[in-house]
């Protein structure tokens, strides 16, 4: 037991410094946090904790999953954060952290499925028939917005997925097609079907 | 020039199209009203979807809303125990003008059968390992009840979470007592569930020795010496043994009353414990959180999902918490190997007394709050401890006066009891601890919850009057050994609650005064209330 305490190298936390650092600007605590500065790396948890598992909730199908992966992409931060260089906006750069764990959940429960099942014949244009809904913008003005979350919740993965990262994180196709290994062409092809099945949804949903 | 189609379109409001080609369908939409008012559309759904993701889905809702929803819920289980009680009321009657089956009624502790066989089970229970750990409950029960209220205050106050597992308790307690569910009952000095067997109810045990290496589909509620699991257990594990080990598996929860529980094998949910020790070993998986009030917590293996503890001495992390690691108590010490995947608050006495290993992981805040112990001293200067005091006497005092005045017989009779001495006090050690167990015990059937929960109130009343009746008997000795006037026995309350109180202050010594008095106070009452249920016999 002591010789355990003795083992561990110890550091002491500092009273009070929680208090400071709410006031600091983002360069400074994750200047800090790049030192390894425990409570910095606690203040971007405190800053960014909702933003993650929001992205977490909508790519994973439960709250418990979102959860863990939260606890994890702040857990790995301690280390990944030598690799953030400053050429993105860090929220940009941890919500990209984030999407990559995700899909890294996904692909592990992929040994029975796919995550993102193939684009067919590299369907890069698709005309939309005319049956189809024609775009959210009407739709959704009516629509509430609870009511498009829950729909996006409940698209299927490979549409969701996509369109997650598009609208949620704001990563470019290309950006997208990296995480998932998709031509942005294919993910051109899925975020426009995910927008198109929400479309059907949302119509058939309040009718 | 033939329009564009809507994924091109789609594409362009996203700024994904090749430059040229931008160009190109901007030069159309200037011609093309159709093209210009699906590009709109366009545009608008784009907004609206990251808009109504930014705004985050209700179960990520800050931690604030959530927290006043937990506060609330200590109400739902309050509600949930009314309703417990009426319906317990209601079933009473019910059971009151129905005939009980006869092969459950040894559940019914009204008829004669059900009472003698309850208290066979009971006095079963002590005699094997009961009155082993009987005397370490002595010395612990009082302090850990303590300890509890402080605890339950805490975890009240700070992140409320006895919602589901008092709800899943009273649940299970009712679920056990259900007249259609099954449940088998092994009793002996060992008993063991071999590998080959499969117990297809819940099982209840009580023996020195218990072995669970086969299967138990139901629940499992043992009181022993010491609690091996090595097989598995499908249902929920009730424990009230010295030692509890479970190196198999439970698939519902543990609500541990032991003396230590050490968890080597796998658990499906979680730990609701009061142990004086608690250990979740490196090979131990709990499968959600663990909630305790324990003397030492060991957490080396892994708990999914948050911990909330209160601790009398240390809390030790060296594994892996999934979420919060929320502790009260004396010592913390995090490891190398430690990971907390979520925030990290303490309230410790001291700082000095927090160990966090640099290598230990922490994804969440680290918030440490010394509780300053309040000096001894330091009270004494400050008016508004003899304020409080005051009220605490005069509070005391009124309650004494309206003893006698109410039950003056029976306030007189436990006053002298309280003389005899070391009767009352062994007595009173054995109502104090026995008293919880028995309330136990008597809830697990159904028609004892009602009764059980009347108990509960009786049994804090009568450690609140102990101190009366002890104060009163010491008064008595002090001033006038032959007071029989109710000005005498008042007077005599008064300086004997006085002296009790300033003894009560002398450091180490005042606390075992207060512990002497409540249980010489509890034995003299258990003991008169003994003799006042007897038949008067006239010599």
């Amino acid at each position: 037991m002591n010789a355990k305490r003795n083992m561990a190298k110890e550091t002491q936390p500092r009273k009070g410094e929680t208090r400071q650092m709410e006031g600091l600007d983002l360069e400074s605590v994750l200047e800090r946090a790049r030192g390894h500065d425990a409570e910095a790396l606690g203040e971007i948890h405190h800053r960014y904790v909702r933003r993650v598992l929001g992205l977490c909730r909508y790519m994973l199908d439960s709250r418990e999953s979102a959860e863990d992966a939260t606890s994890e992409v702040f857990l790995k931060l301690q280390r990944s954060i030598d690799s953030y260089d400053g050429s993105i906006p860090f929220p940009r750069w941890l919500l990209r952290v984030a999407g990559n764990q995700c899909i890294d959940v996904l692909r592990r429960r992929r040994r029975e499925r796919q995550v993102i099942v193939e684009v067919e014949d590299g369907a890069a244009v698709i005309e939309a028939t005319s049956s189809e809904p024609s775009p959210l913008g009407t739709v959704i003005r009516m629509a509430e917005k609870a009511q498009l979350q829950t729909a996006i919740g409940r698209l299927p993965e490979n549409y969701r997925v996509p369109l997650v990262l598009r609208y949620y994180s704001e990563l470019s196709y290309d950006e997208i097609g990296q995480q998932l290994d998709l031509h942005r062409n294919h993910v051109a092809a899925l975020i426009f079907r995910a927008k198109q099945e929400l479309r059907r949804r949302l119509v058939h949903g309040s009718k | 020039m033939e329009c564009y189609s809507e994924q091109i379109c789609a594409i362009f409001v996203d700024d994904e199209l090749p430059l040229d080609e931008a160009g190109r369908l901007r030069d159309h939409l200037a011609t093309c009203r159709r093209c210009r008012e699906l590009v709109d559309e366009l545009r608008i759904e784009s907004r609206v979807l990251s808009e109504s993701l930014r705004e985050l889905p209700e179960e990520a809702a800050s931690p604030d809303v959530f927290s006043a929803w937990r506060m609330s819920s200590a109400w739902g289980d309050l509600a949930a125990m009314a309703a417990v009680l009426a319906l317990g009321s209601i079933v009473l009657v019910v059971i009151d003008e129905l005939k009980v089956p006869q092969a459950l009624e040894w559940f019914n502790p009204f008829s004669l059968n059900g009472l003698t066989n309850l208290m066979f089970n009971v006095s079963d229970y002590f005699a094997h390992g009961g009155t082993a750990m009987l005397t370490e409950y002595a010395a612990v029960v009082g302090g850990l009840f303590l300890l509890s209220l402080l605890g339950g205050a805490l975890l009240l106050g700070r992140r409320p979470r006895l919602r589901q597992p008092g709800l899943r308790l009273l649940i299970m307690l009712l679920a056990l007592s259900l007249p259609s569910f099954a449940l088998e009952r092994r009793h002996g000095d060992f008993v063991t569930v071999p590998a080959s067997e499969t117990v297809d109810d819940t099982l209840a045990v009580a023996g020195n020795t218990v072995r669970i290496e086969g299967v138990i589909n139901g629940d499992l509620l043992v009181f022993g010496g010491t609690v091996e699991v090595r097989g598995s257990v499908k249902g929920d594990l009730l424990s009230f043994a010295k030692r509890t080990v479970v190196s198999g598996s439970v698939e519902g929860s543990i609500y541990d009353f032991s003396q230590s529980l050490d968890l080597d094998g796998q658990l499906g949910h979680s730990i609701y414990g009061f142990a004086q020790s608690l250990r979740v070993n490196e090979r131990g998986h709990v499968g959600e959180g663990v909630v305790a009030a324990a003397g030492d917590v060991n957490v080396e293996g892994e708990v999914k999902r948050s911990v909330d503890i209160v601790t009398s001495s240390n809390a030790d992390v060296s594994g892996t918490i999934g979420r919060d690691l929320t502790m009260a108590g004396v010592n913390l010490t995090l490891t190398n190997t430690a990971r907390v995947g979520g925030n990290l608050s303490a309230r410790v006495h001291q700082l000095k007394e927090v160990h966090i290993a640099e290598g230990a992981t922490i994804a969440g805040k680290r918030d440490i709050q010394v509780q300053e112990r309040k000096s001894r001293f330091s009270q004494f200067t400050r008016s508004r401890f003899y304020f409080h005091q005051a009220i605490w006497l005069a509070a005391a005092m009124l309650v004494g006066w309206l003893g006698l005045v109410l039950f003056p017989g029976f306030f007189r009779a436990t006053t002298q009891a309280v003389g005899s001495g070391w009767l009352s006090l062994g007595l009173g050690v054995g109502v104090l601890a026995g008293a919880p167990v028995a309330m136990v015990v008597i809830a697990i059937t159904l028609v004892g919850i009602p009764i059980s929960l009347m108990l509960f109130p009786v049994y804090l009343t009568a450690i609140y009057l102990a101190k009366v009746w002890v104060g009163a008997f010491l008064g008595q000795i002090l001033v006038r050994p032959a007071g029989a006037t109710k000005g005498d026995w008042l007077l005599g309350l008064l300086i004997g609650l006085l002296l009790l109180t300033i003894v009560g202050f002398i450091p180490y010594l005042g606390g075992l005064v207060r512990l002497g008095v409540v249980c010489l106070g509890l034995g003299a009452f258990a003991g008169q209330l003994y003799r006042a249920s007897r038949p008067v016999v006239t010599a």
